[in-house]
């Protein structure tokens, strides 16, 4: 391990937040891209009624406290480079359960997000 | 460009909030050390007054996230929402006392111009507005 602190504890809540935030995610794209929706009060009121949205707020719920735990136990700005990760799993399992494009520069964007949270979980 | 304005205000609008809650949640989390998966810590996270803050910025964000995702696509909008990284490594240093060291500044031109790429993917892939269909303006 680096010095900089990065315990398996620190990677643990690390893969937590990664899991809870792309199901979250996941969760209220499925809620709000759903067309039979409607619009305005009505478009909350059948997502309310539909179990997506409070799968989302479930995770998120969850997601919130092991991030506080996680940004307590690292600096903030070395916290919010690591937590980049959720950009590329996010996107890659919007290309699997919502058929979302992954271009050739939306692969270049995902290596680069990646190697740049590698950089910073390597090195510190 | 449609709905340039919308996203534009969506996204500042957001970004304030998202910096807002990593903030608060970094008071909190400090002020409720060490770390335990028990009701103890859960109680030092919400005896604090930090909490409360990272709670308002997650409920306005949210709500400014769902109303932005009804028309972008998840992936980018969600890549737009997290130049947060830079207001809060900013002001990391100002309220943390943290150091940028050359790592970070590595890490995070690397993770920015990543964003930037899929920021790029977005416009470029984007289909032209299916011409205002019920929208006569």
């Amino acid at each position: 391990m680096p010095t900089g602190g990065i315990s398996p504890l620190v990677i643990l809540l690390w893969v937590l937040n990664v899991m809870f935030d792309t199901t979250g995610q996941l969760a209220f794209k499925a809620a709000a891209g759903d067309d039979r929706a409607g619009d305005g009060v009505a478009r909350w009121k059948y997502m309310a009624s539909r179990p997506w949205l409070w799968l989302g707020i479930g995770c998120y719920i969850f997601e919130f406290l092991v991030w506080i735990a996680f940004l307590s136990l690292i600096p903030l700005s070395e916290g919010v480079l690591l937590g980049s990760i959720n950009i590329v799993a996010i996107m890659i399992a919007g290309r699997f359960l919502f058929a979302e494009k992954l271009t050739r520069l939306r692969v270049i964007g995902i290596a680069l997000v990646t190697l740049g949270v590698a950089v910073v979980g390597f090195a510190e | 460009m449609k709905h340039g304005w919308f996203y534009l205000i969506g996204f500042a609008l957001l970004m304030s909030f998202d910096t807002l809650a990593q903030i608060s949640f970094k008071y909190a989390g400090d002020h409720a050390l060490p770390v335990s998966a028990d009701i103890a810590w859960l109680l030092r996270v919400f005896g604090a007054p930090w909490i409360y803050g990272a709670i308002i910025g997650y409920i306005g964000s949210f709500f400014t996230w769902m109303s932005l995702l009804k028309y972008a696509p998840i992936g980018p909008a969600f890549a737009a929402s997290h130049l947060e990284v830079v207001s809060v490594m900013l002001l990391s240093v100002w309220l943390f006392n943290e150091h940028l060291t050359p790592v970070r500044l590595i890490g995070a031109a690397l993770i920015i111009a990543g964003i930037v790429c899929l920021g790029f993917a977005e416009s470029r892939e984007a289909p032209a507005e299916p011409a205002a269909d019920a929208d006569p303006a």
